[in-house]
């Protein structure tokens, strides 16, 4: 149990600083990667009108997250965001379902990740808004209904990263506490599996399709 | 047994703070779902406007999560002002 | 006089076992009898189908029961076993582990009620559904329970834990803290998931040709409904395992407090809000099941945004354990 929480560290002092790197999630965001790059270029190698089986998997998430993409923005907006959609979707999968596979963790489990991804759909919503709105459009939207209400209406645009982010973090480290947890406590070869199939594929994929859906929200907001 | 007034203050500062944020959690978390609740029942209703109803199920929770966000900044306050 | 660390244990390990099965009963009382009141109704109105509905009607009632069972165990191995009385802590434990286990199986038991008194309702308005209703009815109060099983594993982990050396200023708190956290921040997830189970049942019996895609978006509204239990589970895990230094002074003991009454109270509404969207998304489909597609995608966002003050309330909480 002493494992809990521990994240292993690799500190590199920089002229007076101390440069931290979660190494962990570092080395397994590479791996999810790797895998994602595997799976596209299997899925496109060879393409044709009669799909092969990876094909047919790849033309079915990526079709439909255009297709909800296009729904949430409109058809010239999901042309120009729909890629980042469909990549965060599915780097977010592989990085949820990482963890099923012994000896390899979610990168998801390491706050870092999740945040650095919200920081990301923060920036590009509100530089969305910005670039079809107009400076001053946008910023008049942070005085609504009075100009007393500007510093909590930049707290919530905040807090919006604040819980994006966590939401996911919990969802993964939660389930990956309570399976180790589990694991510790009970010696059956059942348990651990199946709360690996919940936790891992089932809960990993609805976060990471939330988590997308989300972003695709926030810019539409901004854009409309 | 010296326990001084700041710690005392403190002390009294951090239960605030976990108090205001976890009462003031729990509204802003009912309310939100019955907001979804009608947006759902409502696309149910009528389909073809299923855009405009999730932009405003947005609108209308942003605006029931403010007293959250109140509550948040409070919570935040007490921890790292006071 | 001087009463030892013995007799304290004690105390606490007994007055543990009576918060336990004490709150762990109310949810239980409160869904047998909804059961049993929807079955009488159901048998009235349709007395044909009354052999089905009764069988249901005890199957539905065990399952809300196994709750309090959970509670009735944790409560024998308070007043049963011996612990060690080698520290004031074990006083802390055995008060966060009746706490736990006792808020921890009101809101599952009261959960899985409501789908066992849908269930006899809709067995009486279409009685060639009760096979596949029943099913139905098993999966989703048995997802309910598991809120109840979150707070048993951590009334267990509590008793069974190894406290020697650790100090007794500011662990005292984080005990109880784990205790208080579990237990609140599961009887929204209960509630709420019973919600969506009993709308369900509802939708299935008066549109039976909905009855697979009801399953699959009840099933994927508990899961999410659950999250807000689970992120009580992460906090007093992390106040468990968590070991903090020596101190006389109040303030880290009261943030560890604190941290668990945060996420405790913080979860359970947005569980609440989580269900009660989940429910009416699952009506919506069973009146509509075309637009199915668009409510499950407008329900998870919907819940989502509905969590993110328990998600505020979980910040508050970490920032409480290892900021302050």
């Amino acid at each position: 149990m002493g494992e809990l929480g521990r994240i292993h560290q690799l500190i590199v002092p920089f002229f007076g600083y101390d440069l931290t790197f979660n190494v962990e999630a570092i080395v397994m965001t590479w791996i999810a990667i790797i895998f994602l790059l595997i799976f596209g270029m299997l899925a496109a190698r060879k393409k044709s009108v009669i799909p092969g089986p990876l094909q047919v998997v790849g033309e079915l998430i990526v079709g439909n997250l255009f297709q909800l993409t296009e729904d949430t923005l409109d058809k010239e907006l999901a042309k120009k965001y729909g890629p980042l959609i469909c990549a965060l979707f599915l780097f977010l999968v592989a990085c949820n379902w990482l963890g099923i596979i012994p000896f390899l963790e979610e990168p998801t489990k390491d706050i870092n990740t999740p945040l650095a991804l919200g920081l990301l759909g923060f920036f590009i919503a509100h530089y969305s808004g910005i670039r079809t709105k107009g400076l001053k459009t946008y910023l008049k939207h942070y005085l609504e209904p009075f100009f007393i209400m500007l510093p909590l209406n930049i707290v919530s645009e905040l807090a919006n990263v604040v819980s994006i982010s966590f939401r996911l973090f919990g969802n993964i480290m939660g389930g990956a506490i309570i399976i180790l947890v589990v694991s510790y406590l009970s010696y059956s070869l059942v348990l651990p599996p199946f709360l690996n199939a919940f936790f891992g594929l089932f809960v990993g994929t609805i976060q990471a399709f939330v988590f997308t859906m989300l972003t695709t929200v926030y810019i539409s907001l901004q854009v409309k | 047994m010296a326990i001084e007034g700041a710690d005392i203050v403190k002390a009294a500062a951090c239960l605030g703070a976990s108090i205001s944020m976890g009462l003031g959690a729990l509204g802003p978390g009912i309310g939100e779902g019955m907001v979804a609740a009608k947006a759902c029942e409502a696309i149910g209703k009528n389909p073809s406007e299923a855009g405009l109803l999730t932009r405003t199920m947005l609108v209308g929770q942003a605006v029931t999560e403010s007293t959250g966000i109140y509550s948040l900044v409070v919570a935040l306050l007490l921890l790292f002002v006071v | 006089m001087a009463i030892d660390i013995q007799t304290w244990v004690n105390v606490s390990a007994f007055s543990g076992a009576g918060i336990a099965m004490g709150l762990g009963a109310i949810g239980a009382a409160v869904a047998e009898g909804n059961t049993a009141a929807s079955a009488n109704y159901a048998v009235s109105r349709n007395p044909s189908a009354s052999g089905e509905i009764f069988k249901s009607m005890l199957v539905g009632q065990a399952i809300a029961e196994s709750a309090a069972i959970f509670a009735l165990v944790v409560a024998m191995v308070l007043m049963f076993s011996p612990f060690p009385s080698d520290s004031l802590l074990w006083v802390f434990v055995m008060l966060a582990a009746g706490i736990s286990m006792g808020f921890g199986a009101i809101g599952a038991a009261i959960g899985s009620g409501f789908p066992a008194a849908a269930a006899c309702e809709g067995m009486a308005r279409q009685p060639e559904m009760s096979g596949p209703l029943a099913t139905n009815m098993l999966i989703g109060s048995a997802v309910c329970q598991t809120p109840a099983i979150f707070a048993l594993v951590t009334s267990f982990i509590l008793m069974f834990k190894d406290y020697t050396g650790l100090p007794l200023a500011p662990t005292w708190a984080a005990i109880l803290g784990a205790g208080i956290s579990t237990g609140l921040s599961t009887i929204g997830s209960g509630v709420g998931g019973g919600l969506i189970a009993r709308e369900s049942c509802l939708g299935m019996a008066r549109q039976p040709l909905t009855a697979t895609t009801l399953t699959n978006t009840m099933l994927l509204g508990q899961a999410v409904t659950q999250t807000p239990a689970i992120y009580g589970l992460l906090i007093s895990f992390m106040l468990i395992f968590s070991s903090s230094p020596e101190t006389a002074a109040l303030t880290p003991a009261m943030a560890l407090l604190g941290a668990g009454i945060c996420m405790g109270l913080g979860a359970s509404g947005p569980a609440l809000g989580i269900g009660i969207t989940g429910q009416s998304a699952v009506k919506a489909i069973s009146r509509n099941l075309t637009a199915a597609s668009d409510i499950t995608r407008v329900m998870l966002i919907g819940m989502a945004v509905s969590e993110s003050t328990g998600i505020y309330a979980m910040v508050i909480s970490l920032c409480l354990i290892f900021v302050v």
